[in-house]
């Protein structure tokens, strides 16, 4: 990928320096030229039937119930109560709202319900007006576009496991406390919240606890104070695999202090795109000559993804490399972690995470 | 609870409908891939980084050689393949695939660095691996774009089939702990189990790409035929070369069935006839990746590598 090399036409030389090209590679090339041309005749992907449609992109919500303070729950089906795709602990579904916003919940249910899908949205007042939406649009007899589900956060059933969830955070780890128990693992949960209202389906977790004597534990900061993550993660033993969701300050320190621990593993929900730091809006043109505009909070790669969804991309965090274009003119400003300075001066850019000064046009070979 | 979960089951599910991907067993299906952006420091990595054991060290040293090229050209075919791709779904996970596939190669490329830092001359079998993967099976002049096409979706399928190998291997070292038994060097172990644990994460892209360009049984069975064929031989003159140009060794060691044989035996390599017996398997009209390794298993070791941990954002 980042190391592209000129066609070689002749065989390079015998591996042990025998003056003559190597007859292996001969062989191939001679095969190569005959198995081409008759296995590529037939126009196989023209003429395929087309795969089924197997997701539902569209679900109603069924029933809603508040479950902690400024939390309500949601349970999705399909309009004809058909069959849903299976999932398990720590998948999400992404819900496209009526504004178009996308977001993505946690399902907090049962598996096992193959007919229904239940996630919990807490309202956040200065979010970006996602949860408001939901809160204020997503009534019961209402539909909603979605995609998946899909699992950034598999629980891979360790035979020792400590579940931290801090307040909303309890949605993916519920299912993995029930799965953890009909499995009979070992494992403890640790759910944690300003106080005992903010906390979401308190009455599962108590009944959880009544049923699984001594797993599960509830701390409020209002009646325990604030928990340290040194003091969350001692009551993982050795060997044991921790499972963490809650707010970021939370996922940091249990990061930060998790190398002190007995803990063999730490799993937590892995996002993928970066957020836009200090962007300001500047324009891509293309090689046919089109503009687009990529606006201040929005990478230069989105834009191209919106134009052509076929657009390679991968990590969007300026790592891997996939996304690399060549720019033809104008100044980029470099925010990735990949390319070599060489690349640079050459006119490489990836468009995940790099981006360009104000107003700034940078010419695309692509 | 209002349903009584199935029994545990055992991570390798037998047959189950082929049209449903992983239905009725407990793999997971619907992993969100995304690559994990680990660094390694090879400086105090021995070349021979299972003690004493010069044949098996680099049997799988060929990995390192074979590795960085192959997989980048994963990716640019996989690439070219995206825009074929009419389910939303799949093209995400092909994406991830890709990404995780040039870590891979960025990390192997690493090993390889620091083997000929350590004077190792590997130029004239990383010469032929660079015609291999960008000449005889690169993009063709003058193909019309139908064919064109079609060569695409064929090399797509001899991806399909050495990802069915990568995963029997990734599979393999996620379990070989006579590995460790042996004192094998722990930074070479990470990283070819992180980079086996993201191959048994990721099995089924490659084959499920190729059942959407390409439903037919002939192709599929046709390239695996091609692939087994050229890893074999790959693999057999990679560790030859390997061999011979060892300056520790100089010439010490002769290549020998017989060594690598034994080193199967005690688990330092994977046992060829569980491999042939593998390979079968990708011919069976009811083969699908989710039933080959687990995925459970990988899951818990990317929780626990120390570089995938470090990686972690």
């Amino acid at each position: 990928m980042s190391r592209p090399q000129p066609p070689r036409l002749v065989p390079p030389p015998d591996l042990y320096g025998r003056p003559r090209p190597d007859r292996y590679l001969q062989a191939l090339d001679w095969l190569a030229s005959k198995y081409v041309p008759l296995f590529t005749g037939k126009d196989r992907y023209g003429t395929r039937p087309r795969p089924p449609e197997t997701h539902p992109q569209e679900l109603t919500v069924v029933s809603r119930e508040p479950v902690a303070d400024d939390v309500v729950s949601l349970r999705l089906a399909t309009g004809d109560r058909r069959l849903l795709p299976r999932w398990q602990p720590g998948a999400h579904l992404d819900l496209i709202l009526p504004s178009g916003r996308r977001r993505q919940y946690s399902l907090c249910g049962d598996p096992a319900d193959r007919y229904a899908y239940r996630i919990a949205v807490r309202l956040l007042p200065d979010g970006q007006g996602g949860s408001a939406e939901v809160h204020r649009e997503l009534t019961a007899g209402s539909t909603v576009g979605i995609r998946g589900p899909r699992n950034a956060f598999p629980f891979a059933g360790d035979r020792k496991v400590l579940l931290l969830a801090g307040g909303i955070g309890l949605t993916p780890v519920l299912p993995m406390a029930r799965e953890a128990a009909w499995r009979g693992l070992d494992w403890h949960l640790v759910h944690t919240g300003r106080s005992r209202a903010s906390l979401p389906f308190a009455g599962e977790v108590a009944r959880l606890a009544a049923r699984h004597p001594g797993r599960v534990t509830v701390l409020t900061d209002d009646e325990h104070g604030m928990p340290s993550a040194t003091d969350l993660l001692a009551r993982a033993g050795e060997g044991t695999a921790v499972y963490c969701c809650g707010p970021v300050p939370m996922l940091d320190a249990v990061q930060a202090a998790f190398a002190r621990s007995e803990a063999k593993a730490l799993h937590f929900e892995r996002f993928s795109a970066a957020p836009i730091v200090d962007g300001k809006p500047f324009t891509l043109r293309l090689r046919d000559g089109r503009e687009l505009l990529v606006p201040a909070d929005r990478t230069a790669l989105e834009v191209l993804r919106a134009d052509d969804p076929g657009t390679p991309y991968s990590c969007q965090q300026g790592f891997c490399g996939v996304c690399k274009l060549r720019v033809l003119s104008g100044t980029v400003d470099h925010r990735d972690r990949k390319l070599s300075a060489q690349q640079r001066a050459d006119g490489e850019m990836l468009v995940c995470v790099s981006r360009a000064a104000e107003g700034e046009c940078l010419e695309l070979d692509v | 609870m209002s349903t009584i979960p199935p029994t545990d089951r055992p991570d390798r599910p037998d047959g189950t409908d082929r049209n449903d991907r992983t239905d009725g067993t407990d793999e997971h299906s619907d992993l969100v891939l995304t690559p994990r952006d680990v660094r390694f420091d090879w400086d105090r990595v021995p070349v021979h980084w299972v003690p004493g054991e010069p044949t098996a060290t680099h049997v799988i040293n060929v990995l390192h050689m074979l590795l960085p090229e192959g997989e980048r050209w994963f990716v640019r075919v996989f690439q070219q393949a995206v825009p074929l791709i009419t389910d939303e779904e799949l093209r995400e996970r092909v994406l991830g695939f890709t990404g995780q596939e040039a870590m891979h190669a960025e990390a192997h490329q690493g090993v390889l660095d620091h083997f000929v830092a350590k004077g190792i001359d590997i130029g004239p079998y990383i010469a032929q691996v660079e015609y291999l993967f960008n000449h005889l099976l690169g993009d063709k002049e003058g193909l019309s774009p139908q064919r064109e096409r079609e060569y695409l979706i064929e090399r797509v399928a001899i991806i399909a089939g050495i990802e069915h190998f990568t995963a029997f291997l990734g599979d393999w070292i996620l379990n070989a702990k006579a590995l460790d038994r042996a004192g094998a060097d722990e930074i070479m172990l990470d990283l070819l189990r992180w980079h086996g644990a993201e191959e048994v994460e990721h099995r089924s892209v490659a084959y499920d790409l190729l059942r959407h360009l390409d439903p037919g049984y002939l192709r599929r069975a046709r390239t695996m035929v091609v692939s087994i064929t050229a890893l074999l031989q790959l693999w057999v003159r990679g560790t030859r070369f390997l061999l011979a140009v060892d300056p520790e060794l100089a010439g010490s060691v002769e290549p020998s069935v017989r060594t690598a044989w034994t080193a199967a035996r005690r688990g330092l390599l994977p046992n060829p006839v569980k491999l042939g017996i593998s390979a079968l398997r990708y011919f069976s009209r009811n083969y699908h990746p989710s039933q080959e390794g687990s995925t459970r298993q990988a899951i818990a070791y990317l929780g626990a590598s120390p570089a995938a941990r470090a990686a972690a954002h």
